[in-house]
């Protein structure tokens, strides 16, 4: 079987979902041909490329990154949002300008909004199992096990203010628990069976919505955020 | 606006099987239905299959608590019916971590096993266990108590006090309760309002995303459904009745009653996200 050609790009990550993908690539190489800055290949070489990852959230304040992220649609047909920053905009959603060593930096984005994402991994950094996980399924096809990373594609952020106004506060938690668990920061904690958030520990990756039984039941039947 | 597709509602089936325990002694004691579950996890337990169980066990009252169970007695002590969400998630990973336990087997209600399916498809965070978990048992549900509120309500309407109650079982289309030496039929219908408001848009019946679903049919009393989900499930059962385990049945005969309730459930659910969302 020939490899998936994969090209990687980075548009201002924090280097964690870079090194996931990194960690990942021994048990992915068998299938797939990665092309990445830090495998000392001469990236972005193709015209065409079976799917492009992209990591970090597009600064609205730079022009070319805008226009290098839309060049890079043109090159596939797959777009593969990773990590929190590329898909929900994640924590970089709190940069306000005014820092060195560019204080012009004032607004990043997730990738959809500048293009049409196909497929969003929400995590900060999502692990490299995630990566294996995502490329066998991908390869093999499974549309079932991929649908809820194409439904994700089209929202442009999730974090757990929208797990409490969409599942707590309209009554449809069951308390089951899940949140609180797969929070990175601990930023939810269970209270008389339901999860209260500590706003100034959610760093906006998402992951407790996506975790979240009742939202991705919803979601994965055809609801939409 | 939530729109719900209606195909495929009971997810991917491998086999479709009647069981009960053998065991006299699982049998015996207040199993849900024929103690199936039991029996398939002792199994499972004793030939060193899994090194453990995370079921739920009655705590005080009538709710449960995550336990992990490491053979047939802890096992039994598990059996049965617990009619709360039991909150599995936090509890259940400092368990597993603390005894190290590396080949683990949970039973849980199919909104649970949708998410450790998940975190097992897709493990998203370092801090992940699903390379741990070897099989994820669904139970059948129609949904579960907000129970303050159910228990208040037997309170008010029918004068049972909490401590009164022995234990609540699911009939046909109606709850007994039984109390004091004696026992009250509640239609479903009747307490529905007083399941959890998440459950009435709950649209998935059997557990799709589990190995193996359990539950029971009413033409088939005494028996439990199970229903593997791939071949890895299917050789569990197979190899449970092989070894005395189990007593086996075939059981395709009964998807349809299956279906039925399924579309009932989605039906329910689609009515509340009418007016709910
Ligand atoms: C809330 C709830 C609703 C249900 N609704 C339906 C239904 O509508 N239709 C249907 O066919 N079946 C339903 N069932 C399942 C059914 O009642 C039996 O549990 C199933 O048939 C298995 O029977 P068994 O005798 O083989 O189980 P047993 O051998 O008694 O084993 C049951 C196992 O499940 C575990 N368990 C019990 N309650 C919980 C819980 N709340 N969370 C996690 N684990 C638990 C126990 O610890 C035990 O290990 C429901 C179960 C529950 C808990
Ligand atoms: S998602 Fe997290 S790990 Fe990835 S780039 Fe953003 S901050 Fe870094
Ligand atoms: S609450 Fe936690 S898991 Fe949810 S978005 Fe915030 S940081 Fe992420
Ligand atoms: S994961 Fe969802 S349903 Fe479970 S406790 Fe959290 S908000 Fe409630
Ligand atoms: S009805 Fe659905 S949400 Fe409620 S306990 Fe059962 S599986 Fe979970």
């Amino acid at each position: 079987m020939e490899k998936l050609k994969v090209l990687h790009v980075d548009i201002g990550s924090c280097e964690g979902c870079n090194v996931s993908i990194l960690r990942a690539l021994p048990k992915i190489q068998e299938f797939v041909d990665l092309d990445m800055k830090y495998l000392a290949k001469k990236t972005c070489a193709r015209d065409k490329y079976d799917m492009v990852i992209i990591t970090g959230g597009v600064c609205m304040n730079e022009p070319h990154i805008i226009e290098k992220v839309k060049s890079l649609r043109e090159k596939t047909s797959t777009i593969v949002a990773f990590g929190s920053c590329a898909t929900f905009g994640g924590i970089l959603r709190f940069c306000r300008g005014g820092q060195e060593p560019r204080p012009d930096h004032r607004n990043f984005q997730p990738i959809n909004s500048v293009v049409k994402v196909d497929y969003s991994i929400p995590g900060c950094p999502p692990t490299p199992q995630m990566v294996q996980s995502f490329f066998k399924f991908f390869v093999a096809g499974d549309k079932k096990r991929l649908k809820l990373f194409k439904v994700y594609a089209d929202i442009k952020k999730l974090s757990g203010f929208d797990l409490i106004d969409d599942i707590v506060l309209t009554g449809l938690c069951i308390g089951c628990g899940a949140c609180e668990l797969s929070c990175p920061t601990q930023a939810i904690e269970m209270i008389d069976r339901r999860p209260n958030l500590i706003a100034e520990k959610c760093i906006r990756c998402g992951t407790c919505y996506v975790r979240c039984p009742r939202a991705s039941q919803m979601l994965s039947m055809g609801g939409r955020k | 606006m939530i729109g719900l597709a209606s195909d495929n509602l009971l997810g991917t089936v491998f086999g479709v099987y009647l069981a009960r325990a053998k065991d006299e002694e699982i049998r015996r004691r207040k199993v849900a239905s024929g103690g199936a579950v039991t029996a398939l996890l002792t199994y499972a337990l004793e030939k060193g299959i899994v090194d453990g169980v995370v079921a739920a066990k009655r705590t005080k009252g009538l709710e449960g608590q995550a336990v992990v169970a490491h053979n047939k007695k802890e096992l039994l002590e598990a059996a049965g019916n617990k009619w709360s969400i039991v909150p599995f998630a936090t509890r259940m990973k400092a368990k597993i971590e603390e005894e190290n336990l590396k080949k683990v087997a949970l039973v849980c209600l199919p909104c649970q096993a949708q998410f450790f399916a998940q975190m097992r498809d897709f493990p998203l965070l370092e801090s992940d266990f699903g390379e741990r978990i070897k099989y994820i048992v669904s139970l059948f549900c129609m949904g579960t108590f907000a129970f303050n509120a159910f228990l208040n309500y037997l309170r008010m309407k029918y004068n049972i006090k909490a401590e009164q109650i022995r234990d609540i079982h699911l009939k046909k289309d109606f709850l007994e309760i039984v109390y004091n030496g004696t026992k009250l039929d509640l239609p479903i219908e009747e307490v529905y309002s007083y399941l959890q408001t998440g459950c009435l848009v709950c649209t998935d019946y059997t557990g799709i995303w589990s190995d193996i679903s359990a539950g029971f049919v009413e033409s088939e009393p005494g028996w439990t459904v199970l229903m593997a989900r791939n071949p890895k499930a299917e050789e569990l059962i197979k190899s449970a009745e092989k070894e005395g385990y189990l007593e086996l049945k075939e059981g395709s005969h009964v998807v349809g009653e299956i279906l039925k309730k399924a579309r009932e459930k989605l039906a329910r659910a689609q009515q509340n996200m009418s007016y709910l969302l």
